[in-house]
C-alpha cells in the first residue's frame, strides 16, 4: 500500500512532466505550424517549395526516428542536445508539419470573397493575414486542432527513449521495480485518459464559443 | 477640362484563349452614376473589377482621376506591376460592393465597418467605431451594430457592406451585382441606399440587373456583350431607341418577363 501511494506520487510528477513537454511541443509546433502554412500559401514559388518539403520530411519521418536523430546523432556533428530539448524539439518539428496542414485546409475554408473585400479596401497582406484570414482559418481549425493536441499528448510517450521521466518512462521503472506492470501500466494509461478528456473538455468549450462569437 | 473621375481607354484582358474583354472604352464623369448591362459572361464583372485591379487587365489602360492604376510606365513606354503600396493607395479611394456583400463573419456589423478604418485610414479605435455607428445610422441600421453578419437579413448584410466602403470616403464606389444574390422582397431596401448615395453627388459604376433602377438613377446606361461595350448613352435613349438588335433583343426579354 505504501508502495502505490509512493507510485502514484511518481507518476503525478511525471504527469506533470507529460503535460509540460505536451504543450511546449503544441506552442512551437503552432509557430512552426503558421510560418510554414503562410509560406506555402502565399510565400512565393521558392517558399511555398520549401514549405511543402518540410510537410513531406517531418510527416513523414516518424517521430520515434525522429527523436533518436535528434539526441543521438546530433551530439556525433557536434549539437550537444540535452534531453529535454531533444524532446521538445522533436515534438514541435513533427507537431508543426501536421498543424501547417490543419490550417491550410482551415484556410481554403475561408471563401475567397472575404480576402477580395480587404483588398478592395486597401489592406495590407500583413493585416489581412492577421485581421481577416486566421481569425477565421483558427476558428475553423479547432476541432481538427483539438485532436492533433491529444495525438501529440500519446506520441510524447516516445520521448521515454530519450530518458525523461514522462508517464511512460515513470510507468515503466515502477513495473520493473515493483513486478507489478499490469498496475503500473493501468495506472500510467489512466494519467493519459484524464488528461486527454480534460483537453477534448476544453476544446468543446472553445469550439462552443467560437461558434457563440459568430452567431 | 477636368479629368474623368474613371477613364477605361481600349482595355482588353483574356483569361487563357477566352477574350473577356476587347478594347472596352468608358468613361465616368464626377458625380456622374453609370450602369454596366448586358447578359451573362458578357465581361461586365470583370470589366468593374479592373477599375480597382482586384482583376489584372492585359492590354490598354484604367486610370483614377488620371492615375494609372494597376501598372507604372518606365521610360521606353513598356509598363511594369505598380508597387503594392501605390495600388493600396490607390483602392483606398475606390470603394467596392460585393455581390455577395463579403462581410466578415467573425466581426459584428459595427466591427466590419471600423476594422477598415483602424487598419487602412489609421484611426483610434474610439474615433473608428464612433464613425462606424454614424455610418450604420446612415443605412438605418444603427440597432444591428452588435449583430454578426450571420444574423442579419441579405439586405441588410448588403447595406452593412455599403456602410464599411462609405465609411472609407472613397471618392468612387463600384458595384458589383448588389442586389443578384437577394430576395426579390429585400432588393428596394438596398437600392433605395443607392439612390440616396447618388442624390448626394457620388459618383458610382453599377454592375445591376436592375434595370428599373438603371432607368431612373443612371445618367448613362453602358451595354456590353461579348467583351465590347456596344451601346453607351443615356438611359431613354438605350431603353427605348437603341438601333442595336443585341440591346434590343436583350431587353425584350425583360419586358416579356415583367408583362405578367
Amino acid at each position: 500500500m505504501l508502495v502505490s501511494a509512493h507510485s502514484l506520487g511518481y507518476l503525478a510528477q511525471a504527469a506533470g512532466v507529460t503535460v509540460a513537454l505536451s504543450l511546449a511541443g503544441i506552442a512551437f509546433g503552432f509557430v512552426i505550424g503558421t510560418l510554414v502554412c503562410v509560406a506555402r500559401v502565399s510565400g512565393g514559388p521558392a517558399l511555398a517549395r520549401l514549405g511543402g518539403a518540410y510537410v513531406s520530411v517531418f510527416r513523414g519521418v516518424p517521430l520515434l526516428v525522429l527523436l533518436l536523430f535528434i539526441y543521438y546523432f546530433l551530439p556525433i556533428v557536434g549539437l550537444d542536445v540535452p534531453a529535454l530539448v531533444a524532446a521538445i524539439g522533436g515534438l514541435s518539428l513533427s507537431s508543426g508539419a501536421y498543424q501547417a496542414e490543419i490550417l491550410r485546409g482551415a484556410l481554403n475554408g475561408v471563401p475567397r470573397g472575404q480576402t477580395e473585400a480587404a483588398t478592395a479596401l486597401g489592406y495590407s497582406n500583413l493585416d489581412l493575414w492577421r485581421r481577416i484570414l486566421l481569425p477565421q482559418a483558427l476558428r475553423i481549425s479547432i476541432p481538427p486542432m483539438i485532436n492533433e493536441f491529444i495525438l501529440l499528448i500519446k506520441a510524447s510517450s516516445l520521448v521515454s527513449v530519450v530518458g525523461i521521466a514522462e508517464i511512460t518512462r515513470v510507468s515503466m521503472n515502477i513495473a520493473s521495480m515493483t513486478y507489478r506492470p499490469l498496475e503500473a501500466y493501468v495506472a500510467g494509461g489512466l494519467f493519459y485518459l484524464a488528461i486527454n478528456l480534460t483537453l477534448a473538455g476544453l476544446g468543446g468549450l472553445a469550439e462552443r464559443r467560437a461558434l457563440a462569437g459568430a452567431r | 477640362m477636368t479629368k474623368p473621375m474613371i477613364e477605361v481607354r481600349a482595355v482588353g484582358k483574356s483569361f487563357g484563349a477566352h477574350q473577356v474583354l476587347r478594347g472596352v472604352d468608358l468613361d465616368v464623369a464626377k458625380s456622374e452614376v453609370v450602369c454596366l448591362i448586358g447578359p451573362s459572361g458578357s465581361g461586365k464583372s470583370t470589366l468593374l473589377r479592373c477599375v480597382n485591379f482586384l482583376e489584372s487587365y492585359d492590354e490598354g489602360e484604367v486610370r483614377i482621376e488620371g492615375e494609372l492604376i494597376g501598372y507604372e510606365l518606365d521610360k521606353e513606354g513598356g509598363r511594369r506591376p505598380m508597387p503594392a503600396a501605390r495600388l493600396r493607395a490607390m483602392r483606398r479611394e475606390i470603394g467596392m460592393v460585393f455581390q455577395h456583400f463579403n462581410l466578415w463573419p467573425h466581426m459584428t456589423a459595427l466591427a466590419n465597418v471600423a476594422e477598415p478604418l483602424i487598419r487602412v485610414r489609421g484611426l483610434t479605435r474610439a474615433e473608428a467605431n464612433d464613425k462606424a455607428a454614424d455610418m450604420l445610422g446612415r443605412v438605418g441600421l444603427a440597432d444591428k451594430a452588435f449583430a454578426h453578419p450571420q444574423r442579419l437579413s441579405g439586405g441588410q448584410q448588403q447595406r452593412v457592406a455599403i456602410a464599411r466602403a462609405l465609411a472609407m470616403q472613397p471618392r468612387v464606389m463600384l458595384f458589383d451585382e448588389p442586389t443578384s444574390a437577394l430576395d426579390p422582397e429585400l432588393v428596394g431596401e438596398v437600392l433605395e441606399v443607392m439612390r440616396a448615395l447618388a442624390a448626394e453627388g457620388m459618383t458610382m459604376l453599377i454592375v445591376t440587373h436592375e434595370m428599373g433602377f438603371a432607368a431612373h438613377v443612371a445618367n448613362r446606361i453602358a451595354f456590353i456583350d461579348q467583351g465590347r461595350i456596344v451601346e453607351d448613352g443615356p438611359p431613354k435613349h438605350v431603353f427605348h431607341h437603341s438601333r442595336e438588335p443585341r440591346v434590343r433583343q436583350f431587353l425584350q426579354t425583360y419586358h416579356d418577363r415583367n408583362a405578367f
